[in-house]
């Protein structure tokens, strides 16, 4: 027996609203932690001991603590975290930020992997759909009614679902 | 005994050449006589490499520094353990133990199937020979284990002290056996593409070594980010290291081909696409390789810079054009129906799950490699490090902790809305329910809760899978709960070891999610008696201790006594809200031998969080310690979650009821065959 649906009871629609309500909401009512401008500068370079491939801000060699010195008293001296980045670059080249700028050819460091796969996903969700056709065409197979039997008890519908999945070997 | 050594390799470099030969040219001619003398050939190259093995080990106890791999990589007081991990030191060493584990699984593979798969085999055993062959190539003329000096040293230069850890001693076993362990399914792909024999064989034997090479592989990363936290003190366990993304980029694309195998088995679809990524994950492991021994890409864990980079390239570009080039030729064959009975079923999330895994072992591997793209283009050396791989892969991860729990409540084939929403309900309510308990516990920070909360659902989805599952089998057969619970996960052990490996991957991310968002640290220059804190701990130091100090060897108990360092440590009382809780002494080892020093993190550990204590220096003048403290929430997760996986692993390779019979009804079936 189909169970009818309670107001209060939470229906495809009602889920999908209240999840795009927390997701939309969320980052506009919550903030993050923020780093220092101390902190953001040595997670923008790495540390060139050698010894590691670390940021300065996690490296703990003598290096990385003679470049966190310098980035404070340039900080100090009223430098903006981009200027005292770039005071950095100018001395030991653009080896020594941590990551690709976003611009010009460093972008597509960036832009790549999603590319690939937004266009790896669009081929996918196309292929699906015409795999999905050939299935409703050859419509040889009915869709599993037992499992979908409105009248039979939750119990027996998940055991027998298990079961055949089970014997199919899955 | 080192010229021993070097005949074995020499020997055993004719046997697999032998073994290519007898049994590519068995197979055409259909001569059994050839097909075995090329099975005995593999066995007798394993003794040999298995001899050489035993050879270079003799050579590393017995301190024989005339041979320049000893020399290089041991001394005299070198503790034991780490005197047979000296064997994966060195480039030469690491090649040869590499060698053994490959001849292990071939002389396994072939002894499984001596009579079985006979079809396959021939082939199979050429695929493998031939992997061995390029790797006898390399021991025996490019990077030679035994080479002698003309001067021996009165001693070794020793091991690197960072590898002297016990983790370091299994680490690099468990990757290279999880790498190459990636060479038997691709030995049976190859075989049933030159063979034409394209049916489900060729998976369903090779199966459990494909779980066992991805479950090694990800024990031997997670035990080098074990290493990497308690050995290198900078607090972190990953740090998208050249080296530390090319063991990850196979594991992905495995991981993808354990999920997409199962469409195969149920549609008959996806063929071509299950054997690329097979072929996709052996070309990795050995790209890896590459990038480790070359020198191409700047990494702490690479090997000295030699020549065997080109040699692996043009191996691996020989492999590809094969494996590439046999899977074009058989293309016509590989025609599947490609029917799916719904967009909404669990195919689709399994192809989805596929997209995203490949995906993110091409994100990967494109930011690794993207240095040598950009100073090939622009003549511009750029660094591409974990700031870049945190903000592309998160958003690939959420998606797939998303499918993760979404796929199980799903149904094959077709799920309705009505049933999708009775299932969802309780993961879903719990994702709602750990969202706002976070956001009421005062968490701030959205990735975390959006990880958490994910986090939560599956685990939610896991377990009503478990709970549904046994309380109707509780129904229909009477039995009690737990007893039921047992019969259900007996039944089908890769379906619940799975799951079980789905609720491990949630601990891991809940613990990399507490360790990175939530990590504190605090440096400070303390004198006797002066205090520093961070988070609720408030450290005082006390005073400065040194080997052969009881109390400071006693604390760094996970290493093993050395006699050729010397450690200097500062102890500090450690309080936790006001009420003491344990004293650390974080300091550093000095190692006579190659003057070097290796920081000795401590760390007190809790399920809530670790304090992780480094010494970065004493100045004995002023009597000051320098140190940094940091407070990483929640990292224990990632090890128990890694247990729980191998737990998960470990169920679902086990042969179930149904394995056995779908066995038993192929030998018969191939009996009747050959009958025929």
């Amino acid at each position: 027996m189909r169970r009818k649906e309670a107001p209060g009871r939470l229906t495809l629609t009602r889920a999908a609203r209240l999840a795009a309500a927390v997701l939309l909401a969320a980052p506009a009512l919550l903030f993050s932690a923020d780093l220092t401008p101390q902190q953001q500068i040595e997670s923008r370079l790495m540390c060139y001991c050698g010894c590691s491939d670390l940021t300065v801000r996690t490296c703990t060699c003598g290096t990385a603590d003679g470049i966190r010195e310098e980035i404070g008293s340039r900080l100090a001296r009223g430098e903006s975290p981009d200027q005292v980045v770039a005071a950095f670059i100018a001395r030991y080249g653009a080896q020594i930020r941590s990551a690709p700028t976003k611009r010009g050819f460093d972008l597509l460091a960036w832009s790549t992997p999603y590319v690939a796969l937004f266009a790896a996903g669009a081929a996918l969700v196309l292929l699906v759909r015409r795999w999905g056709r050939g299935g409703r065409r050859a419509g040889a197979e009915p869709p599993p009614a037992a499992a979908e039997a409105p009248t039979s008890p939750a119990d027996r519908e998940i055991m027998k679902r298990i079961e055949r999945e089970i014997r199919e070997g899955r | 005994m080192p010229d021993f050594g070097t005949l074995c390799l020499l020997i055993a470099l004719a046997c697999t050449g032998w073994a290519v030969i007898a049994s590519y040219n068995g197979w055409r001619a259909r001569s059994g006589e050839l097909i075995l003398s090329a099975e005995r050939a593999v066995y007798a190259a394993w003794a040999l490499v298995a001899l050489a093995v035993l050879s270079l080990e003799y050579c590393i106890f017995q301190d024989r520094f005339d041979v320049e791999y000893v020399a290089s990589y041991s001394n005299r007081a070198l503790p034991r353990l780490y005197k047979v991990a000296a064997l994966w030191a060195g480039q030469s060493g690491s090649i040869l133990f590499w060698l053994f584990i490959l001849l292990s699984y071939a002389a396994l593979v072939l002894l499984l199937n001596r009579r079985r798969n006979r079809l396959l085999m021939p082939i199979v055993t050429t695929t493998l020979s031939f992997v061995a062959t390029f790797f006898l190539l390399l021991v025996n003329f490019m990077t030679r284990p035994f080479v002698r000096l003309a001067v021996a040293p009165p001693d070794g230069g020793g091991m690197n002290p960072q590898l002297q850890n016990p983790f370091m001693a299994i680490h690099p076993p468990c990757l290279y056996a999880g790498y190459v362990g990636l060479t038997v399914p691709f030995a049976f792909a190859i075989a049933a593409l030159a063979t034409g024999s394209l049916n489900e064989t060729w998976f369903r034997t090779t199966r459990r070594f494909t779980i066992l090479s991805w479950f090694i592989l990800g024990t031997g990363i997670l035990l080098g980010g074990w290493w990497a936290y308690v050995e290198l003190g900078w607090g972190g366990y990953w740090a998208w290291d050249p080296v530390e993304n090319a063991s990850l980029i196979p594991w992905l694309t495995c991981t993808a081909f354990l999920h997409s195998v199962m469409i195969e088995e149920r549609k008959k679809m996806l063929r071509v696409w299950n054997l690329a990524l097979v072929i996709m994950s052996f070309e990795l492991a050995i790209l890896g390789t590459f990038i480790t021994r070359s020198g191409v890409i700047s990494s702490v864990h690479s090997f000295t810079k030699s020549d065997v980079g080109p040699v692996f390239a043009g191996f691996l570009g020989l492999s590809v054009l094969v494996s590439v080039g046999l899977l074009i030729y058989r293309l016509p064959d590989l025609k599947s129906e490609n029917r799916l009975d719904s967009f909404v079923s669990r195919e689709s999330t399994f192809l989805f799950n596929n997209l995203l895994l490949v995906g993110a072992a091409f994100a990967v591997l494109w930011g690794t490699l993207f240095p040598i793209l950009s100073e090939a283009v622009r003549g511009v050396k750029i660094t591409v490090g974990p700031p870049f791989f945190n903000e592309i892969m998160v958003p690939i991860a959420f998606g797939l902790i998303t499918l993760a729990g979404i796929c199980p409540i799903i149904a094959w084939r077709r799920a309705t809305p009505r049933k999708l929403l009775e299932r969802i309900q309780v993961p879903f309510w719990s994702l709602l329910g750990g969202a706002l308990a976070l956001i009421l516990g005062g968490v701030r920070d959205v990735y975390a809760i959006v990880s958490f909360s994910l986090c939560v659902f599956v685990i939610a989805t896991t377990v009503m899978e478990f709970y549904w599952g046994a309380r109707a089998r509780q129904k229909a057969t009477g039995e009690r709960a737990l007893a039921a619970l047992r019969s259900l996960v007996d039944r089908n052990k890769r379906r619940y070891g799975g799951f079980i490996v789905h609720m491990g991957v949630m601990l891991i991310i809940i613990g990399i999610t507490g360790s990175s968002a939530f990590k504190q640290d605090r440096t400070a220059s303390l004198k006797r008696g002066e205090s520093f804190s961070v988070g609720p701990y408030t450290m005082r130091f006390e005073d400065m201790v040194s080997s052969p100090d009881p109390g400071a060897a006693a604390h760094h108990g996970d290493e093993t006594p050395n006699q050729n360092s010397e450690f200097q440590g500062a102890r500090l009382a450690v309080f936790r809200g006001g009420r003491p809780a344990g004293m650390l002494v974080p300091g550093q080892n000095f190692y006579s031998a190659g003057q070097t020093t290796s920081t000795e993190v401590d760390i007190l550990h809790s399920l809530r969080e670790d304090l992780y204590l480094i010494l970065i220096g004493f100045d004995p003048r002023e009597g000051r310690a320098t140190l940094k403290a940091y407070l990483n929430p929640l990292i224990n997760w990632i090890w128990i979650g890694g247990a729980v996986v191998i737990a998960g692993a470990w169920l679902a390779m086990l042969p179930d009821l149904r394995d056995r019979k779908r066995e038993a009804e192929s030998r018969l079936r191939e009996a009747e065959r050959n009958a025929a």
